[in-house]
């Protein structure tokens, strides 16, 4: 518990960077739902943040995409400081930064498993390389990296729990983030369908991809190469 | 307490978006906003990008947002459909029919003006009011295309006419024929056709020939089909040769059962002398001042003796028939679309509530509040256009219809038929500001704890 739990020796490499980040809701009575968070995440790290039900999990995955504003605190993400942002910039920089993975998947029921994929796409300028005409491709390449290719013309209601999860995270996957946020990502799976998407997140830990996985599954959480707690808002350091 | 006193608090930015969580937002310092927010924006600015969206992939979520639901997307257009069908019909039929009068005015009405002359008192040698010559000088009033002079007289409406050959022995082909006398334009005055033979000429006038022309129904009455044989007709005594047949009357339909002669011929054999009827044709827009200015021509000394019939003033017609038809029905197509508004604007708030987690999906995706609202606003717009071409299109069949039923020539204004659709449209937009404004407010966070 000694070690900080920021890395302040290479910032460069941080993807995510908070340093006494505080999170009140101003219900009556208020909630401080995070507690002076510290957290730094490196490129390429495979995080996962377990905590009970009610900790702050979800508050802080809010920030964390962007979602959400500290009430104090800072926040760096991907080298860029947010609290001064507007609502605009963060919105375009979560497009562009951030993929998510939710537990109740979010898939358009009235689009095909390919037309959800693209719609990761839409809301941004088209970059070299990225055209509209490609999209569907690069759809494809992305279900192909989630094991979908052949499911490219299904609705979602036709699919397992598993492999909608592995949509919204070939969906995640489209906008080429920084970093792919999951809260809960196997919360609605049965045992066999958590193994498929485990499965997936350490392919894509291997492929260089930076996760922050929130979950209250230990079985989950020790995937991941680090792992943090937080119960009552307040972050603390699980050694692996 | 850290969170009371944050030094680098974003501001309320010059960017019409709320804050996301404003209601969450603690109370911040208001000094010295600007000059930080600047420096603020061009450090954070550093690779952020502005939301942008491609309009077609705007169209395209908008169109697809349409079709999921399209039995409820097809029965929120009714109310537009109503609507803009009530005004193309209301002012398509309007305009029809305000044509169709004026149509119709213009092709006889509008240009025909007849003079009636009274017949001279009993017993009185005084000169007739008009003689035939003098019908002439009508013809030289400006706006003038035809004229003819007409005489009848009581004693001649009833004569008995009979054809010389007797087709069927045994059968009486006389008949009770008007018999009449005219100038020799009366087939252009009348507007008809020399179906056969041709009309008497001034030379057939000036030898006081026995000739006469045949109405078409007395020349069938007669039986009488050609004239190449020199067919006669008696009456009052006299034979007459039928040199021609006159049929197609536009106006004084009642001549066709008559038998029409010389005027000199009929003075001769049976008294008809005073010309009782002079009929004119005028240019287009000229009947009023012709009709002013006939009676002094024809008789100026005793203008007011003579009456004039001549069409009822025409731009005063059209507007009266333009206004009937559309005060009523025009407010009834206005209330229909504000009903289709309100129908639109309702289907839209409900669609923006069920698809609130899909809202705070797109969000999540990096969607703007504007774009957000964007796509609420073209799926309205859309649905309004949907029933705008549609009312149009329907609105347009019934003018057509109803052209066709009654044998009018429909009337469709290009400004109506193109117009109808944008207003549908605008409808439509109107109707989704709401719902729009409702869906970009949502927050992110608790949009995304609807299920989607
Ligand atoms: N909008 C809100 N208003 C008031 N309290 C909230 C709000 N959102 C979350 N909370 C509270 O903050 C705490 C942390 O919530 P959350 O982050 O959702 O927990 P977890 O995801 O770990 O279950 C809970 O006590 C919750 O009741
Ligand atoms: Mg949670």
């Amino acid at each position: 518990m000694s070690e900080p739990l920021a890395h302040s020796d290479t910032p460069d490499d941080d993807v995510i960077r908070l340093t006494g980040v505080n999170r009140t809701f101003d219900s009556d009575p208020p909630v401080h739902a995070l507690r002076d968070v510290d957290l730094a995440v490196r490129r390429g790290e495979h995080l996962s943040i377990v905590g009970p039900s009610g900790s702050g999990k979800s508050t802080l995955l809010n920030t964390l995409g962007l979602l959400d504003r500290p009430s104090s605190g800072a926040y760096w993400l991907d080298g860029v400081e947010t609290a001064t942002l507007t609502d605009r910039q963060r919105t375009s920089l979560r497009g562009s930064r951030i993929g998510f993975v939710f537990q109740a998947f979010h898939l358009l029921p009235y689009r095909t498993v390919e037309e959800n994929v693209m719609l990761a796409e839409i809301y941004r300028k088209t970059r070299p390389g990225r055209d509209r005409r490609s999209r569907a491709k690069r759809a494809r390449a992305a279900l192909d990296r989630v094991g979908l290719s052949q499911r490219h013309g299904f609705r979602p209601d036709r699919l397992s729990g598993g492999e909608r999860q592995r949509v919204a995270i070939a969906r995640a996957l489209m906008s080429d983030p920084a970093l792919l946020l999951c809260d809960e990502p196997t919360g609605n799976l049965d045992s066999e369908n958590t193994f498929s998407v485990l499965e997936l997140f350490d392919e894509l830990c291997a492929q260089g991809m930076t996760l922050v996985v929130i979950t209250h599954d230990e079985a989950v959480s020790r995937r991941a190469n680090r792992r943090v707690r937080i119960s009552d808002g307040q972050l603390s350091q699980e050694i692996v | 307490m850290k969170f009371r006193h944050r030094t680098a608090a974003p501001e309320p930015d010059p960017d019409p978006e709320p804050a996301e969580s404003s209601q969450e937002q603690p109370n911040r310092p208001e000094r010295s906003r600007r000059p930080r927010q600047r420096s603020a924006e061009r450090r954070g600015t550093k690779g952020v990008e502005r939301p942008w969206i491609d309009p077609r992939d705007l169209w395209a979520e908008a169109l697809s947002g349409v079709l999921a639901r399209p039995v409820r997307s097809a029965l929120t257009t009714l109310g537009t459909v109503l609507g803009i069908g009530t005004l193309v019909i209301t002012i398509g039929v309007a305009s029809t029919a305000a044509n169709q009068i004026v149509g119709r005015f213009d092709a006889l009405t509008a240009t025909s003006v007849t003079v009636v002359v009274p017949p001279p008192p009993p017993s009185s040698d005084t000169a007739p009011l008009v003689d035939w010559p003098g019908v002439d000088a009508v013809d030289r009033l400006a706006g003038v295309e035809t004229s003819a002079a007409l005489a009848e007289s009581d004693d001649t409406s009833a004569l008995q006419v009979r054809a010389n050959d007797v087709i069927t022995p045994g059968v009486l082909s006389s008949q009770t024929l008007a018999v009449v006398a005219a100038s020799p334009s009366l087939p252009a005055a009348v507007r008809g056709d020399i179906l056969v033979g041709r009309f008497y000429d001034t030379g057939d006038i000036a030898r006081h020939d026995r000739v006469a022309v045949l109405g078409d129904q007395a020349a069938r009455l007669l039986g009488i089909k050609e004239v190449d044989d020199a067919p006669a007709v008696f009456f009052n005594g006299h034979s007459f040769t039928v040199i021609g047949i006159l049929g197609g009357f536009k106006r004084e339909q009642r001549l066709s059962t008559s038998v029409i002669l010389p005027p000199t011929t009929a003075k001769d054999r049976v008294g008809l002398d005073e010309v009782s009827r002079v009929l004119v044709n005028t240019s287009l827009g000229a009947a009023q001042q012709v009709a002013r200015q006939a009676p002094v021509a024809l008789a100026p000394n005793s203008a007011g003796a003579l009456t004039v019939l001549s069409p009822p003033d025409l731009s005063k017609a059209r507007k009266g028939v333009q206004g009937d038809v559309n005060g009523l029905f025009l407010v009834l197509g206005l209330v229909s679309l504000i009903v289709g508004a309100i129908g639109i604007a309702n289907v839209t708030l409900v669609t923006v509530m069920e698809r609130v987690g899909e809202i705070g999906l797109r969000r999540a995706l990096g969607a703007s509040r504007r774009q957000v609202a964007g796509q609420f606003l073209t799926e309205s717009t859309t649905i309004g256009l949907l029933g705008g071409v549609i009312g149009a299109a329907l609105g347009m069949v019934v003018v057509v219809s109803v052209s066709a039923i009654r044998d009018w020539t429909p009337v469709l204004d290009a400004r109506l038929a193109l117009g109808a659709p944008v207003a549908g449209a605008v409808v439509g937009l109107l109707a989704g500001v709401y719902p729009a404004l409702r869906a970009s407010r949502l927050e992110p966070v608790e949009a995304l704890r609807a299920p989607s």
